[in-house]
């Protein structure tokens, strides 16, 4: 089976559809109508060719003409709808750019400024009330899950700034028996010197 | 070529018939699966067809501005995205010598909202209506198993295609492992005619269908018959073991 075919159907399945979800972003696709942008991620063995009509189309050749070619590793991705982040990126050799800067610039708006209503996608399938309470539960449960996590962090944060230093480390206290014993040689020499001196002096006097 | 018994018969499936007689009898299964056409493609190949015609696309070298011709072109999944691939500054056209096809299709690409480069004809492939060097890119996707005398067909693509054009010839094939071709007929003849009956009420059509891919020639033979009407830099790539092959000829 053709599995560069298969990838690339999946992900120009997802992609179209994430965008269709969000009703400004044709207004934002329209921006690169006509144009084509080939990524080569560091991590993929296989370049992704995008054309752009009134919607995204994924080739998977590899040679033919594009308007930009760019090259960058997966975590870079999602930083290139800044232009002046784009120009840092370059200049920093995290990405490698031939063609027009704004291509690639507009491809990443593209998708940096999705914005989809989920509730309201969800409410297509389960009616209003449903989407509203479910988003509600959502919500609820991610706000307890932030809460149960702040805490978690707080008790996390007390323990290795308080009790970390008392549970000291084997090693540690190893070091430290050893300067002790180190000491009590020291001091029982020094004593014995002391002892030693004030016979002399004594046996002078 | 190996389609022709004499000068008057040739096959249909494994039937022989009068030439004459070929084109419509094709027609007539065409127009009995027109309207179930695209729902039985994806259940007899399971989907893969989309992949094998993505490869196509992927093999195309389309730019914008380009002119396409997506011959025997059917209900159009090609001519749709050639059509988002050339702009509007380009041209494809979809050709079909079945008008129920033809209508089927132009409906399907009218819905997806594509109309303003994209033209339909019904056309025979064997004389196309077209002026000389007209095409950049001609395309036939499971259609010159169908087509009477091939090697007309293919002589009349190249007639009409830009030099530096190329041809692309999406077909069934032999498959290149033994295990793989008998588990393959296995499912054209027994499984693929019962789908046919079951979902489209069309038994025979389906039948036919596996016959004439049988009959259809085999990779290299195909290869001679585009290097024998002038392609050149004649290459295949056989797909999911040569159950379908993509030939790719450029006219120089
Ligand atoms: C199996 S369908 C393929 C349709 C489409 N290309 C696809 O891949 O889905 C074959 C098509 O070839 C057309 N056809 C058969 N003989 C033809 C001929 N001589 N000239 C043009 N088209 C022909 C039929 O009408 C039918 O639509």
């Amino acid at each position: 089976m053709p599995f560069t075919q298969l990838v690339n159907a999946s992900l120009e399945i997802l992609l179209n559809r994430l965008l269709t979800l969000d009703d400004a972003s044709s207004e934002r696709l329209r921006a690169l109508s006509g144009q084509r942008l080939r990524v080569r991620i560091r991590e993929f063995p296989q370049p992704l060719t995008f054309a752009f009509s009134d919607k995204v189309d994924l080739l998977g050749d590899t040679d033919s003409p594009v308007d930009c070619d760019i090259e960058l590793s997966i975590n870079t991705l999602d930083k290139i709808g800044d232009l002046n982040r784009l120009n840092q990126l370059i200049q920093q050799k995290a990405l490698t750019l031939k063609g027009d800067l704004h291509t690639a610039q507009a491809f990443g708006i593209l998708f940096k400024e999705l914005n989809i209503d989920w509730e309201e996608q969800l409410s297509r399938y389960t009616g209003d009330v449903v989407a509203h309470q479910s988003f509600n539960l959502m919500k609820g449960l991610k706000q307890k899950f932030s809460r149960d996590m702040a805490q978690l962090r707080s008790v996390l944060s007390d323990v290795a700034l308080q009790e970390k230093p008392v549970a000291a480390h084997p090693l540690a206290v190893e070091d430290f028996a050893g300067e002790v014993n180190k000491l009590r040689a020291d001091t029982a020499r020094f004593e014995a010197k002391l002892t030693q001196l004030e016979q002399r002096k004594a046996g002078k006097a | 070529m190996s389609e022709q018994l004499n000068n008057e018969t040739t096959h249909f499936g494994y039937k022989t018939v009068d030439k004459a007689n070929k084109a419509s009898m094709v027609a007539e299964v065409f127009h009995s699966v027109a309207a179930k056409y695209d729902l039985m493609n994806d259940l007899m190949s399971m989907g893969i067809h989309r992949l094998w015609k993505r490869f196509t696309i992927d093999c195309s070298g389309v730019r914008a501005g380009h002119k396409v011709l997506d011959l025997a072109g059917g209900t159009g999944d090609l001519a749709a995205k050639f059509s988002r691939l050339v702009g509007e500054k380009g041209q494809v056209v979809l050709a079909d010598i079945n008008q129920a096809m033809l209508k089927v299709g132009r409906d399907k690409l009218r819905d997806k909202g594509l109309i303003g480069n994209l033209e339909y004809v019904q056309a025979n492939a064997e004389c196309l209506p077209f002026p000389d060097n007209h095409f950049d890119l001609i395309t036939i996707a499971f259609g010159l198993r169908n087509v009477t005398d091939k090697d007309k067909a293919l002589a009349s693509m190249y007639r009409v295609l830009k030099p530096g054009g190329r041809l692309l010839v999406l077909e069934f094939s032999k498959p290149t492992h033994e295990a793989l071709s008998k588990a393959y007929d296995l499912y054209s003849f027994h499984v693929l005619p019962k789908m046919g009956q079951l979902v489209a009420g069309d038994a025979e059509s389906y039948q036919y269908l596996a016959e004439s891919i049988r009959m259809h020639p085999d990779q290299d033979t195909l290869k001679a018959m585009m290097e024998q009407v002038g392609f050149e830099q004649v290459t295949y790539h056989n797909l999911t073991g040569g159950i379908v092959a993509l030939h790719r000829g450029f006219k120089f």
